[in-house]
């Protein structure tokens, strides 16, 4: 079931384009990811969900029905350009933040001390923010998005500024929400994130929905018919029509190689006459990445080819 | 609106302002400031007064001398001139112990002048205390060669002084003496608080915006309310913030006052005291005090305090979501400034002319009326036109607020862009 419904939004600013006609929707407790360049529209699209701005035209569902000012309450929004009052104490800030949300003090207290507790930040509760690191603050602000249990969280850029550690941290605890319920929206540059955590996702160039569906599909759709191949005791014999070999490393004895297979031939011929010829080690399917479907589909031109590819 | 979470910002704000060290250090110290500043000048002139100089006389005409007397801030020394010899030589031979040199010279009852050497410029005092002193014996001199007998006592009846006196009637008809320097110094004192505090918490306001917008904060605060209760509970909670600091002020000037007030109360206060009552020959000064209807005047102060904060505040909220800085913001603070200075000098002109033309449009024009009304108030303006001035106010207040959230809302937003004024009316539509 669709949770958050984007229904043919369209926004302007003066003479720029922000938004045309944009629509998405995004299934109930599923992870969603947003991508596109910077100034595609990503960010006009989240500021229209979050009601911050109206557009134009178009309207946003939210279980079906059109938004009303109320639903603010139910979305959690951590912005890409976030911050918090620096003079502010910790626990007054998450609570201050949550109470705009509709929370009552005392809920919104019971929340905190177990988010506190969660990202070990209890014994800075009555530190003033710029008392914190650049990390713990952004676990405070992290904490001041999701406290009031959103149905809806919109993550813009999540992982920036975090190091490794906490980022992975974060990752499991947006994965953690996905599975009580939330339903999350996750804007990104970060490729490899959106792999491990997104289901689906929507491409927005130049403010328009160039690519959108399932992740794995959308990899299935873009694959170039590339595998790679590992020999051992011999270099990959060259049948020039079955395949075109791109590259090749030799390892300890063994060849790795990357094919591309010619259109019309199966794997299955692929394999069958090269079991005939050498010692096969190995033989699997590269897909190609997000990163590369993301840069091929905003520039138009494909990556260098066997550059960045994960397995 | 929603008034639960208006009413949060407009808490928070407050809180946080009123815990801010500044706001403390400011709030305690400016009374103490403020009688400091008072008390510099009496103290000063204390210091002065155990300064005694020292200035020669030679007196040319060998008997005007004695009416120059000495007194706590100058010694007069009469220098015979048979042993001394010019006004040069004299300087050069005791230059160090002398102050300034006075000539009397011999055609003095002709020409009217009295001369005075000094290395510097000579102090006013000196030369006011030598005009007195000399024209007071030419004049008697001058009666006396007459040789009428009692002429001094005629020309003394025939200086008439002619003491004004404006009484007014009230709406019962009762006759109430009234001052009219009274007034004008009340209401150029309101007039000067309301002009103070608008730049102040004007400022206050613009500042936490840019605050809010440059730490990142505010996209976070307005994905949960909505812009306008933002601007609208900042304004708010400044106001209340204002209201708190003058209310602190008042309670420590009125302490602080009254132990300096003690401490003084031999000396300067009772000569004060004692200028008024002479001032005031038989309409005592409490009579006219009590002239002025003060409930009425601070009734009205406070309406055009609150009505010229909102009108001003919105545009200082408005101005602040225009600039990513502080340091970016006086492009548009000064043409605010100088509106509300331009609107102190129209009350300072209007002070003349509490009835006049000026007087009037300034009552009518919303953002000169805050400060000229506080002038022209003492003075009884009537009804019909504080009410319509009132009324413009507040209206206007209300559409500039109403257009200033529009700028505010597009502006809090926007970064890394040098906004002009023109690119603010963009946003209004």
């Amino acid at each position: 079931m669709n949770f958050l419904e984007v229904k043919d939004v369209a926004k302007q600013y003066g003479s720029h384009i922000a938004l045309k006609h944009v629509s998405m929707s995004v299934d109930q407790g599923s992870i969603y990811g947003l991508l596109g360049p910077n100034g595609a529209g990503k960010t006009s699209l989240i500021r229209i969900i979050n009601q911050i701005t109206h557009p134009d035209s178009g309207e946003v569902c939210i279980n079906g029905k059109p938004m009303t000012a109320d639903d603010v309450n139910k979305i959690g929004y951590l912005p890409e350009e976030r911050g918090l009052y620096k003079k502010m104490k910790v626990a007054d800030h998450i609570i201050y933040l949550a109470r705009l949300k509709g929370m009552k003090r005392a809920d919104a207290q019971v929340e905190m001390r177990q988010w506190l507790e969660r990202f070990d930040l209890s014994q800075w509760a009555n530190k003033k923010i710029e008392a914190l690191s650049k990390g713990m603050a952004q676990k405070v602000q992290f904490i001041g998005t999701v406290i009031h249990k959103p149905k809806l969280l919109i993550f813009d850029e999540p992982f920036s500024g975090f190091d490794p550690v906490n980022a992975e941290i974060l990752k499991q605890e947006i994965v953690r929400l996905r599975d009580e319920g939330a339903t999350i929206l996750f804007s990104t540059h970060n490729m490899g994130s959106v792999e491990a955590v997104c289901q689906n996702i929507s491409l927005i160039n130049h403010a328009e929905v160039v690519l959108e569906g399932e992740v794995n599909a959308i990899r299935q759709k873009y694959k170039k018919n590339l595998f790679t191949v590992l020999t051992l005791g011999s270099p990959l014999p060259i049948y020039n029509d079955l395949y075109a070999i791109d590259k090749m490393s030799v390892n300890c004895g063994n060849t790795e190689s990357l094919i591309r297979l010619r259109p019309g031939v199966t794997i299955r011929e692929v394999i069958a006459r090269l079991n005939e010829e050498c010692n096969l080690g190995g033989f699997q399917e590269l897909l190609p990445s997000m990163h590369e479907i993301f840069i091929e589909t905003v520039t138009g031109k494909p990556v260098s080819e066997g550059g960045q590819y994960n397995e | 609106m929603n008034k639960n979470r208006f009413f949060l910002i407009v808490q928070r704000e407050y809180l946080e302002t009123v815990a801010k060290k500044s706001f403390i250090v400011m709030t305690l110290l400016m009374p103490f400031l403020i009688v400091l500043l008072g008390g510099v000048p009496v103290l000063l002139e204390k210091l002065n007064k155990s300064d005694v100089k020292t200035v020669a006389v030679i007196d040319e005409t060998n008997q005007l001398a004695s009416a120059i007397k000495s007194d706590e801030a100058f010694h007069f020394e009469l220098i015979e001139q048979a042993t001394e010899g010019n006004p040069r030589q004299l300087y050069d031979n005791r230059g160090d112990e002398l102050y300034a040199i006075v000539v009397i010279p011999r055609d003095i009852e002709s020409t009217h002048q009295v001369l005075v050497y000094s290395e510097s410029s000579v102090n006013s005092v000196l030369v006011s205390h030598l005009h007195t002193a000399m024209s007071r014996v030419l004049t008697d001199a001058k009666i006396a060669s007459y040789g009428i007998d009692g002429l001094d006592k005629i020309l003394k009846e025939c200086n008439i002084d002619v003491d004004v006196r404006s009484i007014k009637w009230s709406d019962e008809g009762d006759e109430q003496t009234s001052s009219t320097e009274l007034a004008m110094l009340i209401g150029i004192v309101l007039s000067l608080m309301s002009y103070m505090f608008v730049i102040m918490y004007g400022s206050m306001i613009m500042n936490s915006v840019i605050e809010e917008k440059s730490n990142r904060i505010v996209e976070v605060i307005v994905s949960s309310c909505k812009p306008i209760e933002l601007m609208l509970g900042k304004i708010v909670g400044v106001a209340l913030v204002g209201l708190t600091q003058m209310l602190i002020w008042s309670i420590l000037l009125g302490i602080v006052g009254s132990i300096v007030g003690i401490g003084f109360a031999s000396t300067e206060a009772q000569a004060v005291a004692g200028a008024m009552a002479e001032a005031s020959t038989d309409s005592s000064i409490i009579e006219m005090l009590g002239s002025i209807n003060y409930l009425q005047i601070l009734g009205f102060f406070a309406i055009y305090f609150v009505g010229g904060f909102l009108l001003y505040a919105s545009l200082f909220a408005a101005f602040g979501s225009a600039v990513d800085q502080a340091s970016d913001a006086s492009q548009f603070t000064t043409p605010i400034v100088m509106i509300i200075v331009i609107a102190l000098y129209a009350a300072i002109a209007c002070m003349e002319n509490p009835d006049g033309d000026i007087a009037f449009w300034c009552s009518m024009i919303p953002f000169t009326s805050p400060m000229v009304m506080m002038v022209r108030l003492p003075f009884d303006v009537p009804a019909w036109q504080s009410l319509l001035s009132i009324a413009i106010l507040y209206a206007s207040a209300i559409g500039l607020t109403a257009l200033s959230a529009r700028i505010y809302r597009t502006g809090i937003l926007l970064y890394g862009k040098k906004n002009s004024i023109k690119d603010l009316i963009k946003w209004l539509k």
